[in-house]
Formats: structure tokens, sequence, C-alpha cells
């Protein structure tokens, strides 16, 4: 087993562990209940900008970041960084998202490839993206805070208001283990107490341009509260629209068992590459 | 801990246990390709596979200096970005004779990350757009 796959390995169990240790049995956070929504909450939503359509992310303005807006790393974090930085040069990426959990926050909204749509409801701003095979984020705008004590996740418990047209996002309770990444290969697990806020806007007259401002605060891996801009492009045409991406399915090939079913069979890897179906399974 | 979460647990440990049997990781960086040198090869596809989270081409290839055709594996982005960028799930079919320009592994064994296919027969050049959308995908 490489060291990297290794790491890969433990840094899976130990995600385990904290999962288990973090159950605090059916809890519940209030007695309140959700109000059934009324025609003037939904009139209410007509006010608002549409954020509709499919947006994606723009990744060569994700690139240029990597290198022109650095997060203020801890000396420890810093050091960490630029030992990943040159091994990614070299060819050798860190394994970030190899395990194909949901990249969690911030990196949904930093470094993906791959689109999102944004749904506003009642009390609801929802966002589904594609690839990881789980990226959904849930954004409650119906006045409740964030419970006392919340179950850490890998997006984060997610409240939110409009001041306006912008959609105001403060995010607290994500695993420790999330990374905190510049890219799909360089960053540290941002180890506990990560604060996010975001200010979601269309970028002026320019409808189709959706903005991102953040703000993370993550006291055990940054030594202030980094900002960045992340911007996004929306297309409308239907045949662009979000698609599944289910992660482990890379893992798979599609194939003809025995019994003529059609079922999914482990793939070879050769050199890295996922090639076809595995005879010996 | 209450059976809900114990179920939870067991999803949590099956999950890492079959990520323990993985043979490698589907979901990666490009940087294990050299993006800075293009490369180009010409051959007969064997199979596409249409996956997130990365597409595959399998083609083979006839060496310069004779012998058996040799496979190689091209690695490109997910369906979802392939559609954006006016790709199929059928764009590429077995049989198909194609150009192929990529970046290639830093090992030098026969792969690399995808940059454009030519499809020799119809003279078609799949890209991947990565960036803002084209002006003719852009709506009012």
């Amino acid at each position: 087993m490489s060291h990297r796959f290794a790491r890969l390995v433990t840094s899976c169990v130990c995600m385990t562990v904290v999962g288990i240790l973090t159950a605090r049995g059916a809890e519940i956070a209030s007695d309140k209940i959700s109000a059934p929504p009324t025609l003037r909450d939904y009139e209410a939503l007509a006010k608002l900008p549409d954020f509709g359509g499919t947006w994606t992310p723009d990744v060569p303005d994700q690139e240029r970041q990597e290198t022109q807006n650095m997060p203020p790393w801890t000396p420890k974090a810093d050091q960490r960084i630029k030992h990943m930085i040159a091994e990614d040069d070299a060819g050798r990426p860190f394994p970030i998202i190899d395990h194909c959990f949901p990249t969690g926050m911030p990196s949904y909204m930093l470094f993906t490839h791959n689109a999102f749509e944004l749904l506003v409801t009642p009390g609801r701003v929802t966002l589904l993206g594609e690839g990881d095979g789980n990226r959904l984020r849930r954004i409650y705008t119906d006045g409740r805070a964030h419970p006392a004590d919340p179950d850490p996740s890998f997006h984060g418990h997610s409240i939110g208001h409009w001041e306006g047209g912008t959609l105001v996002v403060d995010t607290v309770a994500v695993f420790p283990q999330v990374y905190l990444a510049i890219s799909e290969s360089v960053g540290v697990p941002n180890n506990g107490d990560m604060h996010i806020v975001e200010h979601l806007h269309l970028d002026g007259a320019n409808v189709n341009t959706l903005l991102d401002d953040l703000e993370i605060t993550a006291p055990k891996v940054l030594t202030k509260t980094w900002k960045t801009t992340r911007r996004y492009y929306r297309t409308r045409q239907q045949k662009f629209g979000i698609v599944e991406g289910v992660c482990p399915q890379g893992y798979f090939s599609e194939a003809v068992d025995k019994n003529g079913d059609a079922i999914f069979k482990p793939v070879q890897f050769r050199n890295g590459i996922p090639v076809g179906p595995d005879s010996s399974k | 801990m209450k059976a809900t979460h114990l179920k939870q647990a067991a999803a949590l440990i099956a999950v890492t246990v079959f990520a323990a049997n993985m043979p490698a990781g589907a979901h990666h960086s490009f940087a294990m390709y050299e993006k800075d040198k293009l490369l180009t090869l010409q051959g007969e596809v064997k199979s596409f596979q249409w996956t997130n989270p990365h597409c595959v081409l399998s083609f083979m290839v006839k060496p310069e200096g004779g012998g058996e055709p040799q496979e190689w594996a091209m690695e490109t982005t997910s369906p979802g970005v392939l559609t954006r960028s006016g790709w199929t799930r059928n764009s590429i079919k077995p049989g198909d004779r194609v150009s192929v320009e990529f970046s290639p592994l830093r090992d030098g064994s026969h792969g690399g990350g995808i940059e454009s296919v030519t499809l020799l027969d119809t003279g078609q050049k799949l890209t991947v757009t990565f960036s803002n959308p084209r002006d003719d995908i852009r709506q009012p």
C-alpha cells in the first residue's frame, strides 16, 4: 500500500471514529415546527432576484486565485501548503478529493469544477451540485438560529437572510476533517471551529454572473479571516442543466454478468486511469 | 447510542471499508499530467466511458515502427462539464478513428489528459470548456 493511499485510508478511518463519537443520540434542537407556506410567502419570493438556471464556476479565475490570493495560513499550515504545491508541480498531487466524499464547505464554492443550481423556496435556499454524489447545501432562511450544539457535517449548518438582493449565509459545524483547500490537491483539514460568512449576489447589471463573497475564519489553520470572491456564470438552456454525478461510479464500469444482467463491475486502474472491467472480480 | 446512530456509524464504516478496497482514486487532480506539454496520437477507439467523476477514452494506436496496435487510455472531465462543452455520451463510439491531443503522463506510460478529440471521419473537434460559457450558450 502506498504511503499516499495509507494516508487516505487513515483519514477515512479517523472520520468514521469521529462520526461515531459525535453521534449524540436523538437530540432535538427545538420543538418548533415549520409552518406551511402561505401565498404571501410565495409572493415575497417574486421580489427577490432570480437565481435560477445552471451556475458554472469560473475555473480560470479559481486557478488565478491559487497563486494570487493565498489564504493567511498559520506557519505550520503554510509549511505543508508549500510542500503540497511543490509536490503538485512535480506531478505528485495530494489526494484531497480521491475518497469521493463530498468536498464539503467551503470547497464547494472555492475550487470545484462542476456546476450547481440554486433553488429559492419559502424559508429555504437549496444548492444542488453535480459531482461527488452528494453536493447539497441547505440554507435555512426562516429566521431560525444555529442549533446550540449542531452535529458536524460536510457542508455544515447554514442559516441565511436576504439583504435586498443579497443572500447572506452563515455556516458553522463543518467536520474538522474537511479540507480548507485552494485546489483539488493543495489544502489542509480545517481542524475545527471554522466559520464561514457568504454574501451571494448577482454582479450588478450583469444578471448572468453570480458572485459569492466569502469570509472564512478557521482559527486552527488561518491567522486571520480570509476573504475571497468566487464567480459563476449562468446558462438557461435546458440541455445544459445539472446532471447526476455519483463519484464512486468511477470505480466501476458497465458490464453484463453470466446471467445476462446489466451490472456495474469494478474497473482496472492502469497508471491511475480506470481502463475497463476487471475480469478477475 | 441510539439505533439510528448505530446505523449511521455502520454506514460510515461500510463506506470506509469500501474506500479502503478501492484500487486507486477515481476523483483526483490532473497534476499527474504534464499540462504544459501537448502531444497528438491517432488511433481507433476501443471504448468511451461516459462516467463520473471522469470520462475515459481508450483507443488503439499503431506504433510508428510497426507492430501490434497498443492501447492508450486518456481521461477527461465529468459528463456534466462535457455536456456543457457540447459533448454527448455518443460523441465517440467504438471503431471511430480519432486524433487525440493530450497532456501525457509524466512517467511516459500510455495515458494522458485529453485536450481535444478530433473525429477523423467527420472532422468534428471536441474540446472542453471550463471558463465562461460560450456566447452562443449564454442566454438573454
